[in-house]
């Protein structure tokens, strides 16, 4: 198999990476009509596939589960997540016939096999569904001419589009149909029904491309969503440490930190998370995100050539064909670090404490933001996938690190973007080395303390304006609209 | 000067007392120490004057004691007062020389009554009455007569003073006057109020006692005839979230507001009258090995209340969720809800939509930070937190709600910071918004203080009286009895 992008002209692939369009609720005024009594089969019973499924159902569609023998066997985890729930579940020879669309909610690293295993015993015409554009894209799967391809994927964990479903709402989701494979030309209004069937069409639902998914997904999670997270809780955890500062408090300031700072972020763009500190903190973290823009662009760049490339995904591929020696490696490694092993002291830490000590970490999530946004505009990524993979996944990521630090984060994302993670952490730890030896207390564990709060005039309207007039948030704020006219709590 | 150390406590212990045959105090448990400055209140009906009247020695006490009542109790009261004028029409009638009666002059009926002259003076001019000293009693007026029964009970320096309504009729000045002559006494005598009006209780109170009827039930059969009232609930006026929820149920009980209208520009669909709105076949719930529910046939019936019972794993909540939708093996059990036989196609939206819906879990999960309004709204839709434009006709119904919760000055506020207590009246609001033919109170009590238990209580009676909604209730405490429920399951643990 060929990597698929790397077929295509650079007239296709621009054209595809362009694709990214906020759908309007009209568009869904069909509902579930398309996939209404049509037999939908799950393949994997884990949080995506599980989850997804419990809602189809409650929108009453026919779900059923294929496992492998052997899970049906032996019971496992899979066959009782999908039998304790009421779902009829069979093998993927007694299932696969029958069905008029699979549904792939497996791993990325199980793709190839489990759809060179499928795709024969799927009957004329039926549709395959990916949550994530990978095997297609990267790995190159030809699929057969008859069967449809799309994407529906919902852009948060599987407990959370349960428990947005059942709450009466949805999770933010993205759908695609693969053009080479849309024979009938029903994909989109499979993928629209199949939307609204797990409830993402009440959230808000972003029409893209195989390729523009994963091109931006995979730029996202390994710079800024995870990788910047994990890079800046290593860094200034120890730099608190060498400063003086309370383990048990600097544990808690990072693990809550950056949940809290991004939610800032997730109302009111990097703006209204630097309108939070005070003007000469304002001004201080403006200055440290400019010096570590210049600092880490080269690796922003280096992580979107490689993935444009496919170098990545090669690379990774070989890892998953050496039984993820080296992810498994990282992993323990992690686990290892001095911030993953002081657990957060019983110390209180206010709202605003953790904007006024924790300048750096603000300062850090902005330059990733905008670097990581910059640079996928610059590689032909359109604005609206861009915002999407950088500024507003952040909070959700945020969210696990609150939860069980960066084990759970690595846990939560996945293996595809637990290993770029490790990838971008190991270059930008010893980039940022001498960067960090200038940092002391007042940016991060301590707050500035000035006796007096006042700034140059000139010099505010300067970062005021920069902040504001940043490409991310001119789409941010356009999106955000969007998103709070469906949603009014945010 | 007067200590109060000369007194003792008085204490009510289980006394019941009655007030020929027409109504009975039950069993009361509520101790005044001297210091204590009680306000007593309630919806009507509910034995306030009852047990002001008690205090004073009025009333058969049929079982428990009243112990440590003073010797010189004075009570003000409209009883008392038509009782006084009663007396001065019998004398009148009485007058058998052929002499019109001039009747008692208002004079002679304070000072004979009082032994300190001195501060009877005082208090008829402060009362401004030094004008009427010479007219007969029975030609004042009401306002009049009430003015020289608190003359009388004041100048007596009681060791017990008990004003029942004692503000009513009277005029501005005159309030403020006998409010602060009141707030100079306190060092000197423990007074009890009954007051209908929260806000004319004087800032010298200590305490508030809540009485309420006790609802008529026929199988009592015992020697209390006519209507009963108990002490429900004490409350230190210092504790202002009681105080406050004291206040909300007080409204709530005396409210003439009704359960606002479904909402009329948006009915939820007709339901077939022949068929009954659930129907549970042979409804197993299973996991792994461990059955919950075995075999469990039940149906229930348009207009049949139920009740729901069984020990802690019973799986009531269990059994609750196969009818919601809720539970994943709704679709490997045989079940008719609404019109739809579970698992051909319908969505659980298409059943929600006949289902109100309240439990503690609800609680838990409703942590959106959206405010009490929407919380309302929202069960127009079924949904945590609201996610769609509300109409206004959705709003104006909201609005109706909360001010028949007296929550209509928190309707912007965020419901995750209200109480426990109001974040539970609001999702029983929520459910009933739109009128469901199933209302499902799953504990709606639990969880919840003696006080907020009460709120709710209420609540739930108001929504019950003249509703069209089916209930079905889920409940531990036998107590928070709803009226109108005939119906029982009880559930038994299986495992």
């Amino acid at each position: 198999m060929a990597n698929y992008f790397n077929t295509l002209p650079l007239r296709e692939q621009l054209a595809q990476l362009a694709q990214c369009r906020f759908m309007h609720t009209a568009e869904f005024a069909d509902g579930v009509e398309a996939l209404k009594g049509k037999k939908m089969v799950v393949i994997g019973c884990g949080a995506q596939g599980l989850n997804q499924g419990l809602n189809l159902r409650d929108s009453g569609l026919d779900v059923s589960y294929a496992l492998r023998p052997e899970a049906i066997e032996q019971k496992r985890q899979s066959w009782k997540n999908a039998s304790e729930n009421g779902f009829v579940v069979g093998t993927y020879e007694e299932l696969i016939p029958t069905a008029d669309v699979v549904l792939n909610l497996t791993p990325d690293k199980q793709h190839t096999s489990v759809v060179n295993t499928v795709m024969p015993l799927m009957k004329e015409g039926a549709c395959l569904s990916y949550s994530h554009g990978f095997n297609i894209v990267e790995e190159g799967m030809k699929i057969r001419d008859d069967l449809t391809v799309i994407m529906v994927a919902p852009k948060c964990p599987g407990s959370e589009v349960r428990a947005e479903y059942v709450r009466g709402f949805g999770v933010p989701t993205l759908i695609a149909v693969h053009e080479d494979n849309d024979p009938k030309g029903e994909g989109l209004a499979l993928a629209k029904a199949y939307a609204v069937g797990t409830g993402g069409h009440k959230a808000g639902v972003l029409m893209s491309s195989f390729i523009a998914e994963v091109k931006s997904d995979l730029m996202g999670e390994q710079t800024i969503l995870c990788g910047m997270l994990q890079t800046g809780s290593l860094l200034c955890f120890d730099k608190m440490i060498e400063e003086g500062i309370d383990p048990g408090y600097a544990s808690r300031l990072i693990q809550y930190g950056w949940e809290t700072v991004t939610e800032a972020l997730k109302y009111g763009g990097v703006t209204n998370m630097l309108d939070r500190l005070s003007n000469p903190a304002k001004i201080k973290a403006f200055d440290l995100s400019e010096e570590l823009k210049d600092i880490m662009r080269p690796l922003y760049n280096k992580h979107q050539d490689d993935i444009m490339s496919g170098h990545f995904s090669k690379t990774m591929m070989e890892d998953w064909a050496n039984d993820d020696a080296n992810l498994l490696k990282w992993r323990a490694e992690t686990a290892e670090t001095n911030f993953e092993k002081t657990p957060a002291g019983d110390v209180e830490i206010s709202e605003q404490e953790f904007f006024d000590n924790g300048i750096l970490m603000v300062a850090m999530v902005k330059a990733g933001v905008e670097l990581a946004f910059e640079t996928m505009t610059a590689a032909g990524i359109i604005a609206e996938s861009a915002y999407y993979e950088s500024l507003h996944e952040t909070p959700l990521i945020a969210n696990t690190i609150a939860r069980k630090k960066l084990y759970e984060m690595n846990a939560t994302i996945s293996d595809t973007a637990e290993y770029g993670c490790y990838l971008y952490n190991h270059a930008c730890v010893p980039l940022l080395a001498g960067f960090m030896k200038g940092i002391k207390s007042d940016v991060i564990g301590k707050g500035l303390s000035l006796d007096d709060n006042g700034v140059d005039n000139a010099r505010l309207i300067e970062v005021n304006t920069a902040l504001r007039s940043h490409p991310v948030e001119a789409v941010g704020s356009v999106l955000r609209g969007y998103m709070a006219d469906m949603k009014k709590i945010v | 000067m007067d200590s109060l150390t000369r007194l003792d406590n008085i204490r009510l212990s289980k006394a019941t007392v009655s007030f020929e045959d027409r109504f009975t105090l039950s069993e009361i448990d509520w101790t005044i120490t001297p210091e204590q400055h009680w306000v007593i209140t309630g919806p009507n009906g509910a034995g306030k004057s009852a047990l002001a009247a008690a205090l004073a020695g009025i009333g058969d006490i049929q079982s428990g004691s009243i112990q440590g009542l003073p010797n010189n109790v004075e009570i003000v009261s409209f009883e008392a007062q038509a009782e006084l004028i009663a007396q001065e029409l019998k004398k009148d009638d009485a007058d058998i020389m052929d002499v019109i009666s001039l009747g008692t002059p208002v004079s002679e009926m304070i000072f004979d009554h009082c032994q300190e002259a001195e501060l009877a003076q005082a208090l008829v001019e402060k009362f401004g009455l030094s004008k009427l000293l010479e007219r007969a009693f029975r030609k004042l007026s009401t306002g009049e007569t009430r003015k020289v029964m608190l003359i009388r009970a004041l100048a007596n320096k009681p060791d017990l003073l008990i004003l029942d309504e004692p503000f009513d009729g009277l005029d501005v000045d005159t309030l403020a006057m006998l409010q602060a002559h009141l707030a100079s006494l306190i060092d000197t005598v423990p007074m009890v109020m009954v007051l209908n009006r929260f806000d004319e209780m004087p800032d010298f109170i200590t305490h508030v006692a809540y009485l309420d009827k006790e609802r008529e039930d026929k199988e009592r059969g015992d020697k209390q005839s006519g209507d009963i009232g108990r002490l429900k609930l004490t409350v230190d006026r210092q504790d202002d979230t009681a105080f406050n929820e004291l206040y909300q149920l007080l409204h709530l009980k005396t409210t003439d507001l009704s359960v606002p209208e479904a909402d009329p520009t948006n009915k939820l669909p007709a339901l077939d009258p022949s068929q009954p709105l659930v129907k549970l076949t042979q409804a197993t719930i299973q996991y792994g090995d461990t059955v919950i529910v075995d075999k469990l046939d039940w149906t229930i019936e348009r207009g049949q209340h139920w009740q729901l019972s069984g020990p802690n794993g019973s799986g009531k909540t269990c059994v609750l969720s196969l009818i919601t939708g809720d539970h994943p093996q709704c679709y490997t059990n045989d079940i008719f809800v609404f019109g739809f036989q579970r698992g051909n196609g319908e969505s659980i939206w298409q059943i929600k939509q006949f289902i109100g819906y309240v439990s503690t879990n609800l609680q838990w999960e409703y942590r959106v930070s959206t405010s009490c309004k929407n919380v309302i709204i929202s069960g127009f839709y079924d949904s945590i937190g609201m996610y769609t434009k509300s109409t206004d006709s959705q709003k104006k119904i909201a609005d109706q709600w909360l001010e028949l919760l007296g929550m209509q000055d928190r309707a912007d506020q965020p419901f995750n910071k209200l109480s426990y207590g109001d974040q539970r009246l609001l999702l029983i609001a929520r459910a009933m918004v739109k009128h469901p033919p199933l209302l499902i109170l799953d504990e709606p009590c639990l969880g919840l203080d003696d006080i907020n238990r009460q709120l709710v209580l209420a609540l739930i009676e108001k929504i019950c009286q003249g509703s069209e909604t089916t209930v079905l209730y889920v409940n531990h405490h036998a107590e928070d009895q709803i009226t109108g429920i005939e119906h029982y399951l009880g559930l038994e643990k299986n495992h």
